[in-house]
């Protein structure tokens, strides 16, 4: 533990001694000004569509200050024929507007303009009408309990309650309110409405109970918190961690990982000792960020210190592969965009299915929403990130030594050496397994990866060419995770007989099935009404998968034992081949 | 031709390192992923688009004055089916057990006002889907309500194109895809005069008959040739996908000169630096500062890409140019910071 502290202390000194003299005062002063600039802009209220349209006015229209119109003042005889020539995109003559009907754009900013004048038009009734005439329809949002819902406080008690407090309700019993009551909910959202005109600013909670909405007069609310969770938290982690990996490219340039490869020091000591400080810079901005949210710090820190661990492993990963600065900057944004989908993309179906639970930013959007969060949910969204730190740092011990980090060579060489020294000889068999198991969550996030690619192909493609992409690139990932392992051995002359090649395609296939059933099952476990009950029930027997995986493992590897691993690209294609008709074949009912 | 051999030595060394291959990578991983985050990130542009972009169906139940053009209104919406029920009890019972989204219990007009009670469910998600669905009717029967009360409503009948679609392609998407190449040049430039500096590689250069000036020119040409290559492709996928994009080569002389601009800039804080450590960090932190600073000026370059691609009037060649006077100016500056990198 010393040994660590001692490291990590001498981390915190190297990163100290990067910003003395005056590149200290620079890079404050930078900061400053960003945080400056920030503000103002953000006082300014700058729009992204600024003069996107132009609209011609004659000079009784109404006013125009919506800043994505560029006005222009122009008699009705100029304007037309200006429509017309296609330079304006639309013409306000007093209160009628013109178009042309023939082009996309003009239909866009009349789109964009209706919705502006409606507000305008708002104003005018408000002025001119009496409020009662002006907003005849009053809402009253009231929450109730779904059968499956968890209680979180706020709506309990029956319909008859909320419609009619008293004891015996009857169906016939709903008698209005006075309209006096909602009245003031009115004028106060018409001052609202007069004084603002801005985007409402982020809020965690959406309708709350008993909030009257008038419909011309509600501002739409922001969904999708995730997307402000990830910016607020998962950013500023990924910039602390900018320095981590930069302090191991310092040291390999200067030669001091090797003098401290040669210290009386485990590569342990020295990951998690150069990882501690920013572990910690991470903690500190997760409870700066909370406080300035006024969240729930304790919550806060058990959902994002994994998230944290998360991006350090991605990261982790980054410092061990990269070969070049300029590997390095690219390593890290993949990796940086790797992780905020995989942190989005499910938290993106936060209350509308289960599977937002694979991230934990649902965790967080739940909290912020003052919802409770069930022990499984929680379990399932941190575990596999902890797992996944946990594999990270063995992998990275594995591989740290100074031939490693040091060597250039192509990128495939470089992964298959640190699949070799991943490895340990005296426990192949279960080494084996484990590779297998490590490449799962690459394997998901490829597949998921060609899902998506396979998604945005342009919708004028028959769906044979979506599936013609992601069926084979499943496959093909499939095939590579299992005989990977298998292959690298042969390649290092570690095992050479047929017998040994067809047990260890065993131990490798057993390894991925395993893998593969546990995340089923883990899924199963919170997931309810997803396409994981269909992949479940349709699985049939157990027996059946693994055979299949022992078979394509099998092909493939002895396919490379016995023409040799140069020609390993082609025993995986035939391996694929045989999964695919295997596929087929299950799926037969469904696509044929 | 010194300054070809040094660009073709910088395209060789990219090529060699595949970096160009995990740019484009990255580009179409971010693209893959686009759809999923577009409906997000649009929320944020307008909340109400979410209701145009995802295909959201609802089922409301109405109780109390079934008859009400409230209902009618909801119920003519394409992604609302409504539920009449005659007793409070049977309403509650559907609710409760999901098979109704939501419940309206309408009570009877009063002075011209209709008040009702909206039943949502506790997930604040689903009740934020449903307000979204029903958005749009309740505002056409607010309207209708407004009529009857004898208000004479101007600008109700445009019909206009929803257009948020249109916005965030133009004012969003497109400016990020041509600058994000830009982005990445920046940091090419870093990484590769830093590597320079950092391996003390550059004496061995300086023993070929070129400046400091010239070598660290050739690195930023590169940057910037790979950018435009970059912006090139993401045009052709953008018009594979039926998206259309007006003055391309506008687009592409503009993207150009914004690579140029970031790559000088980030040569500046290279050579000033002297390490990628620090140097990658104050570019990123001065790369948000400038495009923050960007927008206060008239049309900001985000606004003048997507008035460009657009299509937009009152645009052109004059503004694009104008950017040739921040490029003179940081490629001034970079020069007398590389004349005093070769002095020290």
């Amino acid at each position: 533990m010393s040994s660590i502290l001692t490291i990590a202390r001498r981390e915190i000194t190297r990163l100290r001694s990067r910003f003395t003299g005056k590149s200290r005062i620079a890079v404050f002063a930078i900061i400053l000004l960003a945080a400056v600039v920030g503000y103002v802009v953000y006082q300014q209220d700058i729009g992204m569509s600024r003069h996107l349209y132009t609209v011609g006015v004659s000079s009784d229209a109404p006013p125009i200050t919506d800043e994505r119109f560029k006005t222009i003042e122009i008699d009705p005889y100029e304007g037309f024929q200006q429509l017309w020539e296609g330079k304006l995109d639309l013409y306000v003559w007093g209160d009628d507007v013109s178009y042309q009907h023939s082009s996309e754009r003009s239909l866009y900013a009349l789109g964009a303009l209706k919705e502006y004048l409606e507000k305008y038009e708002i104003l005018r009734i408000s002025r001119e009408y009496e409020i009662d005439q002006a907003f005849p329809l009053r809402i009253e949002a009231r929450h109730l309990k779904v059968e499956d819902e968890i209680t979180s406080g706020h709506g309990l008690g029956t319909l008859a309650d909320i419609l009619e407090p008293g004891p015996t309700p009857d169906p016939g019993a709903i008698s209005p309110d006075p309209a006096a009551k909602t009245d003031d909910a009115v004028r106060q959202q018409l001052e609202e409405f007069r004084t603002s005109g801005t985007l409402p600013e982020f809020e965690a909670e959406f309708v709350s109970d008993e909030e009257i909405l008038i419909p011309s007069l509600s501002r739409p609310p922001i969904p999708l918190a995730q997307v402000v969770l990830t910016f607020l938290y998962v950013i500023p982690i990924f910039l602390v961690g900018v320095f981590f990996t930069s302090s191991f490219m310092e040291e390999k340039i200067n030669r001091k990982l090797v003098v401290l490869l040669s210290a009386p020091v485990t590569p342990f000591q020295i990951i998690t000792g150069k990882m501690i400080p920013y572990i910690i810079y991470s903690i500190i901005a997760i409870i700066a960020i909370t406080i300035a949210l006024s969240g729930d710090i304790l919550l806060s820190l058990a959902i994002f210190i994994p998230v944290s661990m998360f991006i350090f492993s991605a990261l982790l990963m980054v410092a061990l592969l990269y070969r070049t600065f300029k590997d390095q900057t690219f390593f890290s944004i993949m990796a940086a965009w790797m992780v905020i989908a995989y942190l989005i993309t499910p938290a993106m179906f936060t209350g509308l299915s289960d599977v937002s639970y694979f991230s934990p930013l649902t965790l967080a959007i739940q909290v912020y929403r003052d919802e409770p969060i069930g022990v499984m949910e929680y379990l399932l969204a941190t575990v596999p990130l902890y797992l996944l730190f946990s594999v990270t740092v063995f992998m990275g011990v594995r591989v740290f030594n100074e031939e490693y980090l040091m060597g250039f060579r192509p990128m495939h060489r470089k992964v298959a050496e640190a699949i070799n020294l991943i490895m340990d000889r005296n426990h192949l068999s279960f080494s084996v397994m484990l590779v297998s198991l490590i490449f799962l969550p690459v394997v998901l996030m490829i597949q998921f990866a060609s899902i998506i690619i396979g998604m945005n192909l342009p919708a004028t493609l028959p769906d044979s060419v979506s599936f013609a992409v992601i069926f084979p690139l499943a496959i093909l990932s499939e095939e590579i995770a299992k005989s990977s392992s298998v292959a690298v051995l042969l390649q290092n002359r570690a095992i050479g007989s047929m017998r040994s090649v067809i047990k260890y395609s065993f131990f490798a296939a057993l390894g991925f099935f395993i893998g593969e059933k546990l995340l089923l099952y883990l899924t199963l476990s919170v997931v309810s009404e997803t396409m994981f009950v269909e992949a479940a029930l349709g699985s049939g027997w157990l027996i059946l998968p693994l055979a299949m995986h022992f078979v394509t493992t099998g092909a493939v590897c002895l396919l490379s034992a016995r023409f040799g691993v140069r020609f390993y690209p082609l025993a995986i294609v035939a391996g694929a081949i045989i999964h695919g008709s295997y596929d087929l074949i299950i799926m037969r009912g469904e696509i044929f | 031709m010194r300054f070809l051999a040094l660009v073709k030595r910088e395209l060789r060394s990219i090529r060699r390192e595949k970096t160009i291959m995990f740019a484009v990578f990255i580009q179409l991983f971010i693209a893959a992923f686009s759809s999923f985050l577009m409906i997000g990130v649009m929320s944020f542009y307008n909340p109400e688009s979410i209701g145009e972009n995802a295909r959201i169906y609802v089922d409301v139940g109405v109780v109390g004055e079934i008859g009400s053009p409230v209902a009618y209104y909801v119920e003519k919406s394409p992604s609302i089916t409504v539920r009449r029920f005659d007793d409070i009890e049977t309403a509650e019972e559907e609710f409760r057990s999901g098979r109704v989204d939501a419940l309206m219990a309408i009570l009877p007009e009063s002075s011209g006002v209709v008040e009702m009670k909206l039943i949502l469910p506790q997930s604040d998600a689903e009740s934020m889907l449903i307000t979204m669905a029903l958005d749009k009717p309740l505002k056409e029967a607010e309207n209708y309500l407004r009529r009857q009360n004898g208000i004479d409503l101007l600008y109700d009948d445009l019909e206009g194109k929803p257009y948020t679609n249109f916005e965030f392609l133009y004012s969003i998407i497109i400016p990020v895809l041509m600058f994000f190449p830009a982005l990445i040049a920046g940091s090419i430039t870093i990484d590769t005069i830093s590597e320079e500096l950092q391996n003390k590689t550059l004496d061995t250069l300086w023993a070929a008959p070129v400046s400091l000036w010239g070598i660290f020119s050739a690195k930023i040409f590169t940057a910037g040739i790979t950018a435009v290559a970059q912006c090139i492709l993401w045009i052709g996928l953008l018009r594979m996908n039926s998206l259309s994009i007006h003055n391309i080569p506008l687009v592409l002389l503009f993207a150009l000169l914004i690579a140029f601009c970031v790559s000088f800039g980030a040569g500046i804080i290279a050579v000033a630096f002297k390490d990628r450590e620090r140097a990658q960090f104050v570019y990123s932190v001065g790369l948000v500062t400038v495009a923050g600073l960007s927008y206060l000026v008239n049309p900001s370059p985000f606004e003048l890409m997507a008035r460009l691609a657009a299509g937009g009037q009152f645009v052109g060649l004059l503004q694009v140019m104008s950017y040739l006077l921040p490029l003179f100016l940081l490629g001034s500056a970079f020069f007398l910071f590389s004349k005093r990198l070769a002095a020290a």
